[in-house]
This record gives structure tokens, sequence and C-alpha cells, in this order.
């Protein structure tokens, strides 16, 4: 028993100090995270590793851990060990800019994941931001056309929580305009947090007399915080309110009726979509020439990129079945006290 | 002091009557300012919101009605409850900077426990799930806290540095528990400590009853005061100083109860309640500004003589008051409490008098991690779930609440009623400026000031009393 254990334990020292396999016909294709310490991008590696590993191609990953300098210097070590392609999660957009720029010098060809780099040279692949607050908006207005809005945005530092209303905004403005929706209410919520989204929802019920027939929330951590305030109000359930980001207790308050929407990025859907195309430039396509890119110059700058942007899904009440039957959520943590009937997807 | 002409106009005078009046009550009058700052503050902002949009207030506006004041009161508790801890901590002339994570902490812990431990296997809804939950986050809380104190006092690690690795550390823990997933719900009874809505509160009689033990109390304590100070011939107040204190005593307590009382259920909520528990609706017709509902043909109606229900005081309201009761006590009444003060006044000769420091110190950052925990007991409760972020910057909160409530952090001066009046500005303006609409830019660097500022008016305020 002892011997056998140290026979593995030398045998699993050895293997880790082998020098790398030589790449016979397989590319190297690396991520550099800005941070691994978000559920998240756990399910993004799995999804892109796996597109990686069918090609047979091999995957790469460091982590910044939340450090625009660190990433640099993590980047400049994938050129050193001459990786083929890399995909970026952005910690600093403006910063990392010149390990693009040495990272094109050196031949490799660069991704920027989900958060935009301004360099021509790399293919942008993300979920259309914009989108999702066009799309939140759209489902809060097709079911309270018109009466007093409530905007609970997020952080005031976070440029999406800007691209977000804009997206609302865009879908709304006729409306607005003609009077037909009121703008009651319209705050940022520091660091997106549920609590302060609480707060600033019973601040907006109590100046308005609870005259408040929709909230578009940008994200289901503060709709949390809504539907808590609405709740007390004895409101929830029949003002609609939004969200975004498909969290499980959203989904089960959209099975309960009390979220009308969460608008859900699959992360496997954008790993999946970004390995492949990492995978076709690895193997020596022109990025501009895959299927679905787009041109991109909504950042900062007015860069223009090449995109691949992926349409989120509005999970409603009607396409529940959507986040059960992808395996996002087990259909008794869905459904968790809900009528029977209620709901289809939970029958 | 010689006794003033009656009659006479001239200030000096006037001001002597004034210093006569808080040198007969005894009353603090660093506090008297706070709670003038706070009045005025709150008139300000019910004006301000008047203008704005007219209101029930007051003055007109949304702020000073029974529903903002009652609102606010319950928005406080969580910090209040801390602040109370926090006030200790620096008069021993130490910091605890991890609270908030410690919240972060606990909170994801029991929420966790609740949905996927007590949930499925006692069967949701079961009466023992909210007692377990309460007690395991209390003990919890008891002993992350021992553990920072016995880095602390034992190993010598100063408090700042133990404190910010707890801050760093229990955040990481947090996240690991639930890897940055929410969850909810919360146990029904459970949601109850949180006091969001009016069915988490006693309602109106038990407030009365309240009420009237406090009045009880306040006499009650007048009276014993007097009999210990005669018994220790110590000075006496003057009786009419006595019969003022209580009066006014009595009269806030009241006051603060016809309050909460004066908050009608939302009618939303009565409508709910009644379906439920199969009260009758009275017919009546519509009119918009009563707080009742009535049954105008098939459809149920706000009206004024119908169905209604008043909130009275919420849970954790409540449970901030008994904290707040209780700590003063500790800190007033016991030998822990002038351990505590004194260690603070001068940590050397403390120790040389025989006071076993390292044990106080362990005591005092476990009892600041059970109130951590009755905190994220209410902040779980109140939201209906647990997430990373409750909790996050809480530390900032409460540290501002007990230097603004003139705890001084150079050790030995603080006190717990002033750390809650500390908490309740500070809350007070976040709630007025969200309910104007601020941006929330604003709403920061106002805070920020109102910290400096206070600071430096108790600095000034405690170079002219010396």
């Amino acid at each position: 028993m002892k011997t056998r254990f140290l026979a593995a334990a030398v045998g699993a020292l050895l293997l880790g100090l082998s020098p790398l396999p030589a790449m016979a016909a397989g590319k190297t294709i690396a991520v550099s995270w800005k941070t691994f310490q978000e559920e998240r991008w756990k399910t993004d590696e799995a999804a892109i590793k796996a597109v990686v590993e069918a090609a047979g191609d091999k995957f790469v990953s460091t982590d910044a851990q939340g450090s625009a300098q660190k990433q640099a210097a993590d980047i400049e070590g994938l050129i050193t060990q001459k990786v083929d392609v890399i995909l970026v999660v952005a910690f600093d957009s403006d910063a990392i800019l010149p390990s693009f720029k040495a990272a094109s010098d050196a031949g490799v060809k660069m991704l920027s994941y989900d958060v935009l780099v301004e360099d021509p040279n790399a293919l942008y692949v993300t979920f259309d931001n914009v989108g999702v607050g066009r799309l939140m908006a759209k489902v809060i207005q097709d079911a309270k056309p018109e009466g007093n809005y409530a905007f609970i945005k997020g952080d005031k530092g976070d440029p999406n929580a800007t691209f977000l209303f804009q997206g609302i905004t865009e879908v709304l403005k006729a409306a607005l305009d003609s009077g037909k929706i009121k703008n009651v209410c319209e705050t940022f919520t520091d660091g997106w947090k549920p609590d302060n989204a609480q707060k600033n929802m019973e601040q907006c019920l109590t100046s308005t007399g609870n005259k408040v027939d929709a909230v578009v929330s940008e994200n289901d951590g503060m709709a949390s915080g809504v539907v808590a305030a609405l709740d007390a109000q004895g409101l929830a359930g029949s003002v609609p309110v939004s969200g975004q980001d498909g969290d499980k207790a959203a989904l089960n308050r959209v099975a309960l009726g009390t979220q009308t929407v969460s608008v859900w990025k699959d992360s496997r859907a954008l790993g999946k979509a970004a390995g492949e195309a990492a995978v076709a430039i690895a193997g020596g396509a022109d990025p501009a020439s895959l299927a679905g890119v787009t041109k991109f110059n909504s950042g900062k700058k007015g860069v223009e990129v090449n995109a691949i942007l992926l349409t989120p899904n509005a999970i409603t009440k009607d396409t529940l079945n959507e986040v059960i039957d992808a395996g996002w959520i087990s259909k008794a943590e869905a459904c968790a006290g809900v009528k029977a009937g209620a709901v289809k997807a939970c029958d | 002091m010689s006794a003033p002409a009656i009659g006479s106009h001239d200030p000096a005078s006037e001001e002597g009557l004034i210093r006569r009046f808080l040198n007969a009550t005894e009353l603090d009058t660093r506090m008297l300012g706070m709670v003038g700052a706070l009045l005025v503050i709150w008139a300000g902002f019910d004006i301000y919101s008047g203008i704005l949009r007219p209101g029930d207030g007051l003055f007109g506006g949304s702020f000073l009605t029974p529903r903002n004041l009652w609102i606010l009161m319950v928005q406080t508790s969580s910090i209040a409850v801390m602040a109370t801890g926090m006030v200790l901590i620096i008069v021993m002339r130490q910091i605890d900077l991890s609270v908030g994570s410690m919240l972060s902490f606990i909170a994801v812990s029991v929420g966790y426990l609740q949905v996927y431990g007590l949930g499925p296997a006692l069967g949701v809804g079961h009466p023992a799930i909210w007692i377990i939950a309460v007690l395991f986050a209390l003990v919890m809380g008891a002993l992350v806290g021992c553990l920072n104190g016995v880095l602390i006092a034992y190993l010598r690690i100063p408090s700042f540095i133990v404190t910010l690795g707890g801050l760093i550390a229990y955040s990481g823990l947090a996240w690991w528990v639930i890897r940055g997933e929410t969850v909810a719900p919360m146990d029904q009874t459970y949601k109850l400590i949180g006091g969001n809505g009016p069915l988490a509160s006693i309602g109106p009689f038990w407030s009365w009853i309240l009420a009237f033990l406090a009045c009880g109390g306040i006499v009650a304590a007048i009276i014993t005061g007097r009999q210990q100070r005669r018994r220790f011939k110590f000075p006496l107040r003057p009786i009419w100083a006595e019969t003022v204190i209580g009066v006014v005593g009595s009269l806030v307590a009241l006051g603060a109860t016809w309050l909460v009382n004066s908050y009608p259920w939302a009618p939303k909520v009565i409508e709910k309640y009644a379906l439920e528990h199969n009260i009758p609706i009275p017919d009546g017709a519509l009119d918009a500004s009563g707080d009742a509902i009535c049954r105008e043909g098939d459809k149920i109606v706000r009206c004024v003589n119908g169905l209604s229900f008043e909130t009275g005081y919420a849970i954790p309201v409540l449970i901030a008051i008994s904290v707040g009761f209780l700590m003063t006590f500790l800190a007033m009444r016991t030998r822990f409490g002038r351990y505590v003060y004194a260690t603070g006044g001068n940590p050397e000769a403390a120790e040389l008098a025989g006071v076993n420091t390292k044990r106080l110190t362990v005591m005092i950052f476990t009892l600041m991690g059970v109130l951590v925990a009755v905190s994220a007991l209410i902040s779980t409760a109140r939201l209906d779930s647990a997430t990373n972020s409750l909790g996050q910057f809480n530390e900032l909160y409460v540290i501002a609440a007990a230097v603004i409530g003139g705890t001084s952090l150079a050790g030995g001066i603080g006190t717990i009623y002033g750390a809650l009046l500390g908490a309740l500005l500070m809350q007070s303006l976040q709630s007025g400026m969200t309910l104007l609409n601020f941006e929330s830019a604003y709403k920061d660097m106002v805070v920020g000031a109102v910290l400096v500022t206070a600071v430096w008016l108790d600095q000034v305020y405690r170079a002219r009393m010396k």
C-alpha cells in the first residue's frame, strides 16, 4: 500500500517534470483570464478546452488574478512559449493594448473574449451587450406597454451598465417621448449589489407612493433586491421585473412569476464559438472570412474590429425549458415551489 | 455660577441658562448636537423632497412620513448592530476591518445551510429550520471572531493586519462556499428577522405594550439611579431635571411607537393577507387617498373606512434596540465593560492592575463576531437571499458609524448610543439622497465629507471641553 502510493507519487512528479510533448500537428491555443475568481469563467474554460482538444490542438491557460501587470507578463510568457492563438479576457482593455501589439508582431493571433480590446488585428468574440439591454426592455414593454417605469442600473463605474442602458432606452425611446412610459426613478446601484438595489427600490416606491408599474433591473442579483422591496409592498408578481445572467435564484423567480425575464448569456455557447474561431485561425484562416463575423466599432475609441456577436436568450416563463434542456439548471431547482400547471416547463 | 437676573435679556445669561440646564440634567451635549444635526437633516430632506414632489411629510415632502422613517429604521439596523461592537473594539485601541467579509461568509453559509441542507433534510418550511439557522450563525460568528481575537492577543499580530487579512480571506471563503451563486429563498419564519414588509413586525398592540414598558423602565431607572446616588453620597440631580428627563424619554418612546403604528400596510398586502386568512373585506367606495381596502362590486379598491392594518415595530429594529441596550449595560454596568474602557485608556496601567488584557481582547472580538452574525441574519432575511456581495464595504460604514458617534480612535472613549445615532445619521443621508434621486457619486462624496467633518467637530468640541 505504502510503496504503491510512493510509486504513484514519484510517477506524478516525473510526469510533472517531463518536458512538454513536441507539437507534431496540433497547434497551441491559450487563454489569458483576467481573474479565475468568478464562477462563470470555469464554464467558459471547459467549453473552449473541449473544442480545442477535440480538434487535436493543445490548450493552456493563465490567470492574471485581477492585475493588469500580471496579465501583460502572462501574455509575454505565452508569446515566448510560441503559442499560436491567445484569447484574452482583458482586465484593463487599454493597458493591454501594447501586449496585443507585441503578440501580433511575433505572429501570434489575438482574440478578445467577452471584453473589447480595440486592436484592429484582434477578433472580438462576445455577447451583444447592447442587445441584452434591448431584449430586457422589449420583454418588459410587451408585459406593460404603458405606465411608470423604474430603472435600476448597475454600478456607475462599469461601462456595461451604460451599454445596457443604451439598449434599454433605444427600445423605449418612442414610448418615453410620447409619454406612454414615464421614467419615475432611475438610479445607479453601487457595486451592482442586491441590498443596495433593494434600498433604491424601497426609496423609489416611497417617493412615488407605490405607483410603479414596471422595473427594468440590469441584472439578476439586483432583481432579487427589487423583488424583495416589491414583496414588502405586496407588489411582487404584479409588477414586471427584468434581469440578466440566468442566476439560479432568478430562474426560480421567473418560474414563480415574481421576475418576468432573465436574459441568459450561455457562456458555453460563447466558449464554443470562441474555441471554434481560435481553432480555425490557428489553422491559417483569415478572421474576417469566418462565419458570423461582422464589423464592430462601438468601442470608446471607435476602432473597427472584426467581431462575432452572439445573441442572448430571453428566459421567460414560456422559454424556461431552454435553460433546463441545456443542463444549466435542474428542473427541481428551477421549479422549486411552483404550483402544478402554472409553468409548462415545470410539469 | 451666579444666578441670572429674572427677565434679563442679555445673551450671556441665556447661555448660562442653557449651561445650567445641561449641568443639572447631566445630558451629553455631544449627543444633543448629533440629535439636532439629525433633525435638521431630516427636515431638510423633507422640505427638499416636497419641492420636487409634494407628499404627506411633516413639511410637505416624502421623507418625514411614517413609512419612510419606518424603512429608514429597518435599513439602519444591520449596520447599527455591528457598530455597537465596533465601539468597544475601537475603545480597546483595536480595529476590525473584517466585519464586512465576515458578514458575507456567515450570510452565504447560513443561506447554503437552509437551502441545500435543512430544506431538503427536514422538508421546506419545517419550524425548526430558522432556529437551527440562527444558532448556527451565532456559533459561527463567535468562532470566527474568536479566531481573530486569538491571533491578535496571543500571537501578537496587530489587529489591523489580522483583520485586513480577514477582510480578504473571509470574502474568499464566502465565494468558496457558494461559488458566486445567489442562494434563495430563505425560510418563511426566518424571513421575519429581516423586517421586509409589514408582516415582519409586531403590530400596534405589542408596540404600545413595549412603549408603556419602556416608559415604566425609564421611571424605574430614574428612581433607582437616585437611590444609588444617595447610597454612595453622590450629588443628586434636581427633581425638575429628573422630571424633564423622564418626560422627554417617555415622549420619545411614545412618539416613536405612534410613528411606527401610523404606517399602514400596503393595500396589496392587506388583500393578500385577507384572502389567506379568510377575513371579510367590507363594501365601500373607491377613494385613492385611503389606506384601507374595500370591495366595490367584484373589485378590491382603496378606500377610507375599510379593512386596514397598522405595522408597528419591525423585528430587526427591535433586535437592534435590544442589542443597543445589552451592549450599553455591558459597557457601563459590568466589570467586563470597565476593563475594556480601562484598557483602552491605558493598556499598560490596566495590565499592571491585573486586567487580563489578552483574554479581554479575545472576548471582545468574539463578541464582535456574534454581532456580525446577528447582522448577517438580518441582511439575509431582509434580502430573502444570500450572496457574496452582502456585507461588502460594510466595515467602512460600521467604523464610520462608530466614529461619527464620537468613538475616539485613540482609545478609551466611545458610547454605544453614539454609534447607533451615527449609523442612523449615515443611513439617513443615503436614503434621503436616494429619495431625491441624487446621483450615487454625490452620495459617496457627501457621506465621506460628513465623516471627516464629524471627526473635526469632535476634535474642536473636545478641545473646548478641556
